[in-house]
């Protein structure tokens, strides 16, 4: 036995939730070729079919690209700050694809580690996450390459299974999913099952292995230059998480915020005495290879990368992880 | 029970210390009244009244903003003022594109002899402002109908016949060492090719995107000593520009020019030349459609054709999904400064984050900072994740340019460039 909804009872219940309060987001179409996350107006803008993923990813809903942490108010030589508890509304996103939700475990760690973000925390308390198994791939997924699948409900609260006319099959994984589809959903025989994924397109362990021991190696430099140090693939990757900490103000005040940063940027380990550890794209590139595949894993033991192919899909110059770590291993 | 309150504007002036500000003074000295609604900044020269002024003027609550200095010919650093008008051309059309009202922003000559225009340009401006009411448009978000979106085509791969006489051209530039590195385009995007058995990793065909003299400037490229560079007759403008700015000297770079049967991307449904013109060696024949002499200017009037406030509920959508990742700087070959006025925070012009207000900063001083100057790759926009319509901002700048000085960049190595350069008699009708 299964639970069933049809894609309009779906439409109908995220238009429920909408008109109960909940910030509902998921997959829209923004322009003929651009299909991003978006928060929705209606159970309409849901984009179901016909891509392959989001060009951004869901940490836009968790990990804000700017988050208020206070505000301030200078008056001569006194400061007044302003908290920012403002409750976060309940959200939930809708179709998210199993990479993206699968990265959300992956940020748990990061944002619980030696420090509680409670802004972070706050928003994830307050999501619940409908992912939408993979019913396709294409020539940039490699999800399990890194040990993910396109059926993976990892990070997931509920998982949908495409049936084929326009029924998805319902599976609830947390008790968040259960409160958002119980009573909501019909029962079946079918069963829905995700795509095999794609060819495993390089061998992870390979990938460690080599950036652990290949510091300072000819191949950055060969394989890493074009890059441009654009933050592309790290504002797309669902599990990039570096951040910086900006005033955005005037001299009377403001607010303290909170700003995506990426490890490709310049002024990423720019110190103020001008030196820079990372002189160059290479070392840089190096540096998101080495985090990913080693840094991360030894910590917290798990990869930082779903998979997702976002970062080499967005660069404009056909680098991220797909198109180096293919490299290091097929040399 | 009182009467509401009649609407004060809140003006902001912006004048020159030399001229202006005397005028200013004499006004005050002689006692001519004016309203008391213009707050005056005081600034060296109407050439250093930076754009973003302006604008901040109108965030922090101006509901009109009024810019002013000496006539053309009395700078007290001799050409300030022709200087300033030339970018208050150009800036006004931006402005108008982003659907910021222009009846907001005034601009006047005034001398330190003119009490009475001052009093004039004061009371005037004053009593339209009052007219138009407190300005809430900025950065106002709405309705607006749809821009039509630009075309692109994007085929399969399809190799150009020039490819095998590239990579031996290529082959050879490095085996008998006129270069020691060759930029150019491998299968998934650009490459860096320094061994002449890698020139076989050279590919020429229709996915060859980038506009690879944008790895002109950077030093990790530099590095690696003298560089071929392969460019199509769109990237070409770029060295046609850098030079004009030194940043580019002929024999720093051997560039291999490719005739161009087009790449599917929006830019080539107007290109303007598909043969390259100042290179070392060219390849190839060119193929496609016959040259168009100007960009798209249809999307642009689609634009134009709306009220400013939906123009600037259009900009609003579009630069709200910026997430400053910098990509459309990274790429552009014309955005060579190696610190980038986002980058600098004492002082910060430019709020860091991708807010509302920190999005409009950054695109409203990209494309300023690209006015006369944006070749027209389109790299900018491909490279945007987020899909933001950055090439309609630089079209307008480059119709403006046209428009105004005749100049379209990249096309004429001995014109001067648009910013930098002025005559004594630009014309505007405008400036009071
Ligand atoms: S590193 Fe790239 S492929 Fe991996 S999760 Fe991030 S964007 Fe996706
Ligand atoms: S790998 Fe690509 S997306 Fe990432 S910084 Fe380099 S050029 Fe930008
Ligand atoms: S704009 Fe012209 S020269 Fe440039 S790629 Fe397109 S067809 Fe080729
Ligand atoms: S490339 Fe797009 S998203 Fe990135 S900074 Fe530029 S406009 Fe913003």
């Amino acid at each position: 036995m299964s639970e069933i909804i049809s894609q309009s009872a779906l439409r109908a219940l995220a238009a429920e939730w909408i008109a109960g309060g909940k910030s509902v987001a998921g997959p829209a179409r923004v322009k003929p070729d651009l299909v991003l996350y978006r928060v929705l107006r209606s159970g309409d803008d849901l984009l179901l079919e016909g891509f392959q993923r989001p060009s951004n990813s869901i940490k836009d809903f968790l990990f804000p690209k700017a988050e208020k942490l206070y505000g301030y108010k200078i008056r001569g030589n006194s400061i007044e700050l302003i908290e920012n508890d403002s409750p976060e509304p309940a959200q939930v996103i809708i179709a998210a694809r199993p990479c993206d939700a699968a990265a959300l475990p992956i940020l748990d760690h990061v944002f619980n580690w030696d420090f509680h973000d409670e802004f972070y925390n706050r928003r994830r308390a307050a999501t619940t996450v409908v992912t939408l198994a993979c019913s396709a791939h294409d020539e940039n997924c490699f999800c399990t390459s890194v040990g993910l699948d396109p059926g993976s409900d990892r990070g997931s609260d509920a998982i949908l299974f495409a049936l084929g006319n326009g029924q998805y099959e319902v599976r609830c994984a947390t008790e968040k999913g259960h409160a958002l589809f119980d009573g909501k959903t019909e029962k079946s025989e079918r069963t829905g099952k995700a795509i095999t994924g794609p060819e495993k397109r390089f061998d992870a362990q390979a990938v460690r292995a080599f950036v652990t021991t290949h510091f300072e190696d000819p191949f950055w430099n060969e394989h890493a230059l074009t890059c441009i140090g654009c933050g592309t693939c790290a504002f797309s990757c669902p599990a990039c998480h570096c951040f910086d900490i900006v005033d955005a103000g005037s001299a009377a005040g403001n607010a303290r915020v909170k700003t995506w940063d990426s490890c490709q940027f310049s002024t990423f380990t720019a110190h103020a005495s001008g030196h820079n550890p990372r002189p160059a794209q290479p070392a840089r590139q190096r540096q998101r290879i080495l985090h990913k595949f080693a840094i991360y894993p030894e910590k917290f033991g798990e990869i930082l990368c779903t998979g997702c192919g976002n970062c080499t899909r967005n660069c404009p110059v056909g680098l991220g992880v797909l198109s180096v770590a293919t490299e290091i291993n097929h040399g | 029970m009182s009467a509401a309150p009649q609407f004060e504007p809140k003006i902001v002036a912006y004048v020159c210390n030399w001229c202006t500000y005397l005028g200013a003074d004499l006004a005050g000295t002689a006692r001519l009244e004016y309203p008391p609604n213009v707050r005056i900044i005081r600034l060296p020269c109407t050439g250093r009244i930076d754009f973003n002024l302006i604008i901040k003027a109108l965030e922090v609550g101006a509901d009109g903003v009024l810019v002013s200095g000496c006539h053309p010919g009395d700078c007290h650093y001799t050409a300030g003022n022709y200087h300033a008008r030339r970018r208050w051309i150009l800036f006004r059309e931006l402005l108008d594109t982003l659907g910021i009202d222009l009846r907001r922003i005034e601009f006047a000559w005034i001398s330190a002899a003119e009490g009475r225009k001052w009093q004039q340009v004061v009371t005037e401006f004053t009593e339209q402002t009052r007219k138009l009411g407190p300005y809430k448009e900025l950065y106002a978000t709405g309705a607006f109908p749809d821009v039509p979106a630009p075309e692109t085509a994007s085929p399969g791969a399809k190799s150009f016949a020039a490819e095998s006489e590239l990579r031996e051209v290529c082959h050879k530039l490095l085996s008998e060492g006129t270069v020691k590195v060759v930029i150019g385009y491998g299968a998934r995007g650009p490459v860096v090719v320094t061994r002449p058995e890698d020139a076989d990793r050279l590919v020429w065909n229709n996915r060859c995107f980038s506009n690879l003299t944008a790895y002109l400037k950077r030093k990790e490229i530099k590095a690696l000593g003298k560089a071929a560079v392969i460019v199509k007759p769109c990237d070409e403008k770029s060295l046609v520009e850098l030079e004009k700015e030194a940043q580019f000297e002929r024999k720093d770079a051997h560039v291999i020019g490719m005739a161009c049967e087009g790449v599917g991307q929006p830019k080539c449904a107007h290109c303007t030349a598909r043969t390259p013109r100042f290179v070392d060696v060219t390849l190839g024949v060119a193929a496609g459609p016959e040259p168009q002499s100007s960009p798209s200017p249809n999307r642009l009037a689609a634009l134009m054709a709306m009220p400013p406030v939906e123009r600037m509920a259009f900009w609003s959508d579009e630069f709200n999904r910026c997430v400053k990742c910098y990509a459309c700087r990274q790429v552009c070959p014309m955005c060579y400064c190696e610190r980038c006025i986002v980058d600098k925070n004492r002082p910060m012009s430019i709020d860091p984050a991708p807010s509302t207000k920190g999005n409009f900063a950054w695109h409203i001083a990209r494309a300023f900072h690209l006015a006369g100057r944006c070749v027209g790759c389109g790299e900018c926009s491909r490279a945007c994740p987020a899909g933001i319509d950055l090439a309609l901002l630089n079209i307008s700048l480059h119709i403006a340019a046209q428009k105004n000085f005749g100049y379209e960049a990249g096309m004429d190595p001995k014109a001067e460039p648009v910013i930098g350069s002025y005559t004594l008699h630009d014309t505007e009708a405008f400036i009071r």
